[in-house]
């Protein structure tokens, strides 16, 4: 849920009915007393990979559109990996490879690159990859009418793109842009056939034409995508473990909403993949000799509560630290999430290239410290209710969350809550929908914000702390930089970091923003966002692709 | 054609008629007022309509994307204009393009509605099934086994869905696994969801049913019936029910209603496809042409059992014929 301000990328936990909620610990609980232990002959599981199969695979959420281009959710990404292709490959140390794209230039002053394409690949219409394509769907991305919202913060800086030859595309770039190529591997941005871009919208959203290893053949609205593997496959990344057409013949990609049914499901053998396996589940998982668990975190900014810097308390560095401090997280994961969630103490996921681990502990909780901050400060009073007050005023911040806000995170806030309150924070939780909140959001009229940006570069530090994204992206008037952040040496950093393809200058750069962005305590960080899968013994070969930790089932196959 | 050569029976078709006439017309002033309300009860609420559509506050459209929604959805002209407009195209059958799932509202309805009319059908069945094999045999008996089935009946009015749902998944799906806990393909899918529905709705109705039974063995040609030699079950079913039933059969035109907002959340439950659950995400992502588009149709729905109630109690109860309401 980049529920608070941006995600592009964001990832909602399906929104539950909070009637339903309460009662699915309960239904977990009859699953583990029935469910387990059934059925434990044991699978001789070959590690050489058979041709043809289904592998049904279950998610929460279903898309709203199949096309990644248009509007950029979390659940659009996890499907479009199937049947898209990338220009460049990313791999797992964050590096970037070729793919459609087999080599690149970047002038010297960073504003045009040149892509020199495959020229063996073709779309599952028949129509073939050149510089045109690569054109029609940048322009496709950057086309308002196509609602996309990668448009917005991931290739602002797009201008044109010139075909040179059949296989060479230059694209221009207003400012430098050395994050570029890391967005261009999220399948956000997967290459789709020009010819299948000319339809409307609404058309192109329900089937989608990509040149990767699977094609979308149906989709049968809140119950299933159907996809059937791409006979003529022969152009897979430099990250894959074979070369040809997908193992699987076909790919059944179902929605089940509710956790529990989803990992009954599982377990059952009635599906082979879930996603979004709840916390609640992963111990029963463990245990269970029939699946096997991948848990990887996805790089970016982690779930925070963003701190409103614009006005009082939060505008003062010490009552931000103070707060920071006096949330006991560590403790509030154990109980909401099991301990299965670890700490995010930096702003930066440590999935993300150039993370740096030296900011991990800033936020450790320390009410001792709180106290002493908080004294500085002037916050020196105690009311009746035993709420800290300076001068006759309380001390009072305000949360505000969406409706769409999932139980467990509100669970976790309330926590936040009752720890800050012992140092003397009275945190007021307002709930709304989703549209008010926006509007509160674009009054500048909370004290923190809820938030988290999937994204697999460390230039998103820019994105929610420059001052270039404090200004709101459009008429809606909701701006990006959620706390209000402005510093010219932060955004100058940055830039510099922008204008340079040098890894180690990039990672010296990115290290100072972490720690500007660390000290100046602008974020509670809680969890790093995670991909979650749970597999049945029946299916092997399925990985993630790294660039945004999204499921990729190329290599997988079943043997049933 | 003089009004005395009419035979008395065209006469009461002809008000049947009449009749049928006057309550469609009603039916049709109902969902024009369920399309006014839901258009200005989601317009009006706070917010900008094109933020919904865009992804909400999670969305980072550019100003360009914005501008773009706002004229493609006619967000920029005055309430009242987009009010005219929506409605002049409604009478034309024209119900909008969803925001939310890039699709025409007919077709969403088109796709959605056979799986919920289904459970909604399967469930009423069963429900009238339970109340039958219930009340009959047990009404007017023994004084403790009615007062255990009108206990049951009354536990079972008051069982929430959500909770039955989830206790048929963990015993007869998780536990059992005798049918699948997802999906909404094959009559395997339904029983579940059906018997999660019915088992509240069964208890309403018998709690009426039983109570009109009971004052219908009572009754002087009942005890008539059984003089002529009649075997118990046989008085029940041949002459005390027809009369008994009356009441439960204008409850279910309620029912409809009833079980298709108990829809919504065994839909969502369940993993099946539907109205109900279409509708929680088409309100919840602020899908002003879906949610009416369904509001309509679950309206529709509603009328017109109604009506096949209002005329059903006509054909099981001929005294009704006479006068006419």
């Amino acid at each position: 849920m980049r529920e608070p301000a941006q995600p592009l990328q964001r990832h909602r936990p399906r929104p539950r009915s909070p009637r339903i909620y309460p009662h699915i610990a309960c239904a977990t609980l009859c699953s583990l007393l029935l469910g387990c232990g059934q059925d434990s002959s044991t699978v001789t599981r070959s590690t050489q990979p058979v041709s043809g199969g289904t592998l049904v695979y279950a998610t929460d959420r279903e898309p709203t559109c199949l096309d990644p281009h248009v509007a950029g959710d979390m659940p659009q990404v996890f499907v479009a990996q199937q049947y898209l292709d990338s220009l460049v490959s990313m791999d797992q140390q964050g590096r970037i490879g070729p793919w459609l794209a087999k080599s690149w230039e970047v002038s010297a002053d960073g504003l045009s690159y040149s892509f020199h394409l495959r020229n063996d690949v073709h779309f599952t219409d028949g129509t073939p990859f050149n510089a045109a394509a690569v054109k029609a769907n940048l322009d496709h991305m950057a086309n308002p009418k196509t609602q996309s919202s990668t448009a917005g913060g991931y290739i602002r800086q797009y201008r044109s793109t010139e075909v040179r030859d059949e296989f060479t595309a230059v694209v221009h770039l207003a400012t430098p842009y050395a994050a570029f190529l890391e967005v261009l591997a999220q399948g956000f941005l997967g290459i789709q056939s020009p010819t299948a871009l000319l339809r409307p919208r609404d058309v192109n959203c329900e089937s989608p034409v990509g040149s990767g290893p699977f094609k979308v053949v149906r989709w049968e609205r809140q119950s299933q995508v159907e996809l059937v593997r791409n006979p003529d496959y022969n152009w897979a990344p430099p990250t894959a473990r074979h070369q040809g057409p997908a193992w699987l013949e076909r790919i059944v990609w179902k929605f089940i909403l509710e956790p529990s049914v989803r990992f009954a499901s599982l377990q059952a053998g009635e599906v082979d993949v879930i996603e979004a396996l709840p916390p609640e589940s992963h111990e029963a998982a463990r245990r269970n000799p029939d699946l096997t668990l991948i848990i990887a975190q996805r790089p970016g900014n982690p779930t925070n509560g963003t701190l409103n810097i614009t006005r009082a308390p939060f505008d003062d560095l010490r009552v931000r630290e103070a707060f920071v401090r006096s949330a006991d997280i560590e403790g509030a994961l154990k109980s909401v999430y099991f301990s299965e969630f670890p700490r995010a103490g930096g702003p930066l996921s440590p999935a993300t290239r150039f993370y740096s681990a030296d900011f991990q502990h800033a936020q450790d909780y320390d009410p001792a410290r709180a106290a002493r901050l908080l004294d500085e400060a002037g916050w020196t009073q105690r009311d009746s209710e035993g709420y800290r007050t300076r001068n006759g005023q309380r001390l009072q911040v305000h949360v505000v969350m969406g409706n769409r806000t999932p139980p467990s995170e509100y669970t976790l806030w309330e926590q936040v809550q009752a720890t800050t309150r012992l140092a003397g924070f009275e945190l007021i939780v307002e709930q709304m929908s989703d549209v008010q909140a926006t509007k509160r959001q674009a009054d500048w009229d909370y004290d923190i914000r809820l938030g988290y940006w999937n994204t697999n570069t460390a230039d998103v530090l820019r994105i929610i702390f420059s001052s270039e994204f404090i200004r709101p992206a459009g008429v809606g008037g909701y701006h990006q930089n959620t706390a209000g952040f402005a510093d010219p040496a932060f955004d100058g950093i940055l830039q510099q970091a922008l204008a340079t393809q040098d890894a180690e200058q990039r990672r010296g750069l990115y290290y100072q923003a972490q720690q500007i962005a660390s000290a100046q305590y602008l974020q509670l960080t809680t969890y790093p966002q995670s991909t979650r899968l749970g597999i049945y013994k029946t299916t092997q070969g399925v990985r993630l692709e790294p660039s945004l930790a999204v499921t990729y089932l190329y290599d997988a196959w079943v043997n049933k | 054609m003089s009004r005395t050569t009419l035979s008395p029976r065209r006469e009461r078709l002809a008000r049947l008629g009449r009749r049928a006439l006057w309550r469609l017309a009603g039916g049709i002033l109902v969902l024009w007022a369920v399309a006014t309300l839901t258009f200005f009860a989601l317009r009006l609420m706070p917010g900008d309509p094109v933020l919904a559509i865009l992804g909400g506050p999670s969305g980072n459209p550019t100003a360009e994307t914005i501008a773009e929604a706002t004229r493609e959805y006619g967000l920029d002209k005055p309430l009242p204009v987009q009010y005219a407009l929506y409605l002049g195209r409604l009478v034309q059958g024209d119900l909008g393009i969803s925001y939310s799932q890039h699709l025409p509202v007919t077709r969403v309805l088109a796709q959605q509605s056979w799986p919920t009319l289904e459970l909604t059908l399967s469930s009423l069945a069963l429900a009238w099934l339970l109340v039958l094999a219930l009340t009959v045999v047990t009404a007017g008996r023994r004084r403790w086994l009615a007062s255990l089935a009108s206990l049951a009946e009354t536990l079972a009015a008051a069982l929430p869905h959500f909770w039955l749902g989830i206790l048929l998944l963990a015993l007869f799906a998780f536990g059992l696994r005798l049918f699948p806990p997802a999906g909404s393909d094959g009559w395997r899918t339904l029983v579940l969801p059906s018997i999660a529905l019915a088992i509240p709705l069964a208890g309403f109705i018998a709690q009426v049913t039983r109570e009109s039974l009971e004052l219908t063995l009572e009754q002087p040609f009942v005890l008539t019936a059984r003089t002529r030699g009649l075997s118990d079950l046989a008085v029940r079913f041949k002459h005390a029910l027809r009369h008994a039933v009356l009441p439960g059969v204008s409850l279910s035109g309620w029912a409809i209603g009833a079980l298709i907002s108990g829809a919504v959340v065994i839909e969502v439950i369940f993993s099946r496809k539907g109205l109900g659950r279409q509708l929680y995400q088409a309100v919840q992502a602020q899908d002003l042409p879906l949610t009416i588009g369904i509001s309509l149709v679950v309206a529709a729905g509603y009328v017109l059992a109604n009506i096949v109630v209002d005329l059903l109690y006509q054909w099981l109860d001929p005294r009704q014929q006479g006068n006419p309401a």
